[in-house]
């Protein structure tokens, strides 16, 4: 319960003396209207007979001057305008954040959790006095400025009301570092320098999410004043589906099987049906019994299928619709070319021949002399092939595709290397990099390498005590990777000899897995790979077309314009569902936005947040406008005038 | 009809034409002063034969049957019914509270004793229309139809300002007319002295006594709102109220205890008690209440 004062000191001085105006009135000498009446025999025994019982009577007297000052005690307690439960909006620089993420669009709030927030946001708007500014950032897993600071209430209503709901997953810390941007400017620059850009801004920053986001680490809230609103139950049903693919049967490839994970994240257990649909007509149907909190798989037989849209579905879902449904595409194996050119490499060839790589890359082994045909020189000018190994061999001139080189240098001046070092101590891995993903060198030993220069722009992957060992380098569309040792070594008298224990090593086969994906799995495996809606995909073309058209599930074209590798980068996957990739003279090839997010489907609202080191208790109850009371208590004042009225006139006691 | 507001005719003609089969009665031996149409319960001289009795020596050898004498050889005496008149008295209230009301209270007390005088002069009974606040002046008598137009003069002259307590009134009225009869006082009661002592000055005398309390409407069901200083209009006296819902059951109820008490004070002592209310017209208070009462029929 708090008021808010509407009048000033001297205002209020006047309204207090209304009811002392009052009493006054009623100490005076009522001025009674005179009537001659026959007789007031009887009148006068009638009031004696009243008087007996004075104490009642007296306050009978008095029901009209009570009244009275009832009803200016109601003016006075409305023009203080009680309310209840509202926070007050502190401070007169306000940020709302809204989450829009997936698990916004819940239906335990109704119509749907987002719009809750907006409610309130709206609530919280108009309690907005004049003078004060706000903005408007709506957040899901990035975070977009809907309304800049302004103290246009219009403008703010506009701009919540463009906040649409959104399928992707949460994140707070890039909304939050936009608001500290406006009220913490400067940070990173001198501390003690006397030119300040501009003057820290102090704001309130009203968070409205069903927190479900990690916890924002390393943030400092600086002059931003945190209050979390979480929006949604505690205990609202969802289930979920959070993992939908398909794989061939490993004793059977041509067997095709659709796996899928159902989470529950409701407090009670859900016997939930889950329907397959492929291209839209129903093909299989089965039903799980998912424990409160636990997930649970289901398995379809697809038999032989080799292309198709898989739907799965499930009808008890829950309050949030969108993780209900979920799509897989079987694309027919669209397979990158490779070529391995080498003198003979039994570790490399191996490597590039098993089976697993034969699903992602058809790759051709050749010798050095394949070089001078004039087949490789069409190829490798044509873009034909996705990656060209170069094991102790060095082309003419570099092909159109991606590189990797061993033991070589690739043609030109860009690359250089030194002298050779003797015994090269790895020392470090450069693990973030995809190429070299899940790759622990430690126990890696080569006999002998050289210290690389890489042009521009590379990266080193493998630094030894002496200089980088492994580098990778982009050039134009493609890249290009060296390593600077060999695998197989040869001397003078051409002798070979292994050069590394690297191929006795389990990182050797994760080493080329990752290169056959690194650079040709994009377009095969990429494809068909999920995609988190809102993450943006590089389409790669096996053409040379210029543009190429993308279909979202709600039939909008986007057309892509070639950038300047070879791939088309595509980020419009807000949607959910089937987005189809159109070339000319091109099969049509498609790839599946889906949800995937227990932390999305898990939708139960939590009671607080963490900001930085700052834990920020959610204001459960809170509610963003005020409950006014000022209305009821001015037709409570009504009322009483009426009764007033009515008693003054129809002579009714209480 | 009744209630009509020509101050000039107090009865119409028609309520006239219903009068004239109608005759005061009365329960009570008066002796009137002169003959009359009325038959007197005494015997005396009459046209009309009564009956027979022994002679006693002394009595008027007139009235002797001498017929019955020639054939008994008996003195009988016939006696004849006498017939006398009676002796009306129509006592109105003209206080100033008589004033009040529409028809005003004091009309209706004229249209009543117009009404009563009438049936009284149309029997040949003697008329006396006198008011409270008149003094040791006595009103004139009337007698026989020929009075009628007279004593609705004289009726209309009474104006609403004698302002005279009610026991005084009655003792005056007392003293000037020792004779006996029926006498009908007509008045609202409203004394602060009380009525009490007025009726039994009345009582003292053995007249056959008639109470008509007339009350208007705004005594009755008072339409009063707010706050208000009721002035009584014979005293000036001062009653501040507040008009309320409770104020006017009390006052109702004192009302109901006022009137029950004039008629239980008058039904205890043989007088008859009765409430007439301004707006029952008077037409129908003759022919309906009075006859079941019994003062007229």
């Amino acid at each position: 319960m708090s008021l808010i004062n509407m009048l000033s000191a001297w205002q209020w001085l006047v309204l207090a003396a209304i009811p002392a105006v009052i009493v006054l009135l009623y100490f005076l000498k009522l001025k009674r209207l005179p009537l001659e009446v026959p007789s007031t025999y009887l009148w006068h025994k009638s009031i004696e007979d009243l008087h007996v019982n004075s104490i009642w009577q007296r306050l009978r007297k008095s029901i009209l001057l009570l009244l009275q000052l009832l009803f200016v005690a109601m003016l006075a307690l409305a023009l203080l305008r009680p309310g209840w439960r509202g926070t007050q909006l502190t401070g007169n620089r306000f940020i709302f954040l809204v989450d829009n993420s997936a698990s916004m669009s819940a239906t335990d709030v109704e119509p749907t959790r987002l719009a809750e927030a907006k409610r309130r946001v709206a609530d919280l708007i108009e309690q907005m006095a004049s003078g004060d500014v706000a903005m408007i950032v709506s957040f899901s897993d990035s975070a977009r400025n809907e309304v800049e600071f302004t103290d246009s209430r219009r403008q703010l209503l506009r701009g919540l009301e463009g906040i649409k709901p959104t399928n992707r997953r949460t994140s707070l810390g890039e909304a939050l570092r936009l608001a500290s941007g406006l009220a913490n400017p400067g940070r990173a620059a001198f501390e003690f320098s006397d030119t300040q850009v501009a003057e820290p801004q102090p704001a309130t920053v009203y968070i409205f999410s069903d927190g479900k986001f990690p916890s924002v680490e390393g943030f400092s809230l600086g002059n931003l004043e945190p209050k979390f609103v979480p929006i949604g139950s505690k205990d609202a049903p969802n289930v979920g589906i959070t993992a939908f693919s398909t794989r061939r049967r490993d004793d059977r490839p041509e067997q095709l099987q659709a796996f899928a994970r159902l989470e529950n994240v409701g407090t009670q257990s859900v016997k939930a049906q889950v329907e397959l649909y492929r291209d839209g007509t129903l093909a299989d149907a089965d039903e799980i019994v998912l424990e409160a909190g636990k997930s649970g798989g289901v398995v379809f037989e697809l038999g032989d299928l080799h292309e198709g849209v898989l739907q799965l579905q499930t009808s008890s879902g829950g309050a949030l619709p969108v993780d209900d449904r979920a799509w897989a595409v079987i694309d027919p194996p669209a397979r990158a070319k490779m070529l391995l050119v080498t003198p003979g490499n039994d570790a490399l060839e191996l490597a590039f021949s098993t089976e697993s790589a034969a699903e992602l890359a058809e790759v051709d082994i050749v010798g050095p002399e394949f070089l001078d045909t004039p087949e490789y020189k069409a190829r490798a000018s044509d873009a034909y092939y996705a990656l060209v190994v170069y094991d102790q061999c060095q082309p003419p001139e570099l092909p159109q595709a991606d590189t990797l080189f061993v033991g070589k240098l690739p043609p030109g001046d860009a690359w250089r290397w030194g002298d050779i070092v003797e015994a090269p101590q790895i020392i470090d891995v450069d693990t973030a990099h995809p190429l070299m993903q899940l790759i622990d060198l430690g126990d890696v030993k080569f006999a002998e390498g050289r210290v690389l220069t890489a042009p521009q722009g590379g990266t080193v992957l493998v630094d030894s005590h002496a200089g980088p060992l492994f580098a990778i380098a982009p050039r134009g569309a493609f890249e290009d990777a060296v390593l600077a040792a060999d695998i197989i070594g040869s001397d003078e008298q051409g002798q070979r000899f292994a050069n590394t224990d690297w191929p006795l090593r389990l990182s050797f086969p994760v080493f080329v897995m990752n290169a056959l994906r690194y650079f040709g799995g994009a377009s095969a495996a990429g494809a068909a790979a999920n995609v988190q809606p809102g993450q943006s995909v590089t389409l790669r073309s096996a053409t040379s077309s210029p543009t190429l058209e993308v279909r979202s599930p709600d039939g909008r074209r986007t057309s892509l314009s070639r950038e300047t590798s070879d791939a088309f980068s595509f980020s419009g996957t807000d949607e959910l569902g089937v987005y189809e990739i159109a070339e000319p003279n091109q099969p049509i090839r498609r790839f599946a936005v889906n949800l995937f997010d227990s932390g999305e489907s898990d939708i139960a609202s939590r009671d607080e947040v963490q900001i930085g080191y700052v834990e920020v208790e959610g204001e459960a109850t809170w509610e963003g406008a005020r409950r006014e009371l000022w209305k009821a208590l001015l037709l409570v004042a009504l009322g009483v005038l009426c009764l007033e009225w009515y008693i003054y006139n129809r002579r009714v006691y209480l | 009809m009744s209630n009509a507001t020509d101050t000039d005719v107090l009865l119409s003609p028609e309520f006239l034409a219903q009068l004239e089969r109608l005759e005061l009665v009365t329960r009570k031996i008066f002796r009137g002063r002169m003959k009359g149409e009325r038959r007197s319960p005494r015997k005396g001289q009459s046209v009309e034969f009564a009956d027979f009795r022994n002679y006693v020596p002394g009595d008027d050898l007139r009235f002797i049957d001498w017929n019955t004498y020639a054939r008994l050889d008996r003195l009988f005496l016939k006696i004849f019914f006498e017939e006398e008149d009676l002796h009306f008295y129509a006592l109105i209230d003209a206080s100033p509270s008589m004033s009040f009301g529409s028809p005003s209270k004091l009309r209706y007390a004229q249209q009543l004793a117009a009404a009563l005088g009438f049936v009284g002069l149309i029997r040949g009974d003697r008329v006396r229309v006198e008011t409270l606040g008149q003094g040791h002046v006595r009103g004139t008598a009337f007698r026989g139809r020929n009075s009628i137009w007279r004593m609705q003069q004289e009726l209309l002259t009474i104006e609403p300002n004698q302002a005279s307590s009610l026991a005084q009134g009655v003792k005056n009225f007392c003293i000037r007319n020792p004779g006996k009869g029926i006498v009908v006082l007509i008045s609202d009661l409203m004394d602060k002295e009380g009525y009490e002592s007025a009726l039994k000055y009345l009582l003292s005398r053995d007249m056959d006594i008639y109470v008509i309390q007339v009350l208007s409407a705004e005594e009755l069901e008072p339409d009063v709102k707010g706050d208000l200083r009721l002035v009584d209009c014979e005293d000036a006296d001062v009653a501040e109220i507040t008009a309320s819902g409770p104020l006017l059951k009390r006052y109702q109820k004192t009302l109901a205890a006022f009137v029950e008490g004039a008629r239980e004070f008058c039904s205890r002592r043989g007088m008859n008690y009765l409430l007439a209310k301004n707006q029952v017209p008077v037409d129908q208070l003759i022919t309906g209440y009075l006859r079941r009462r019994g003062l007229v029929r």
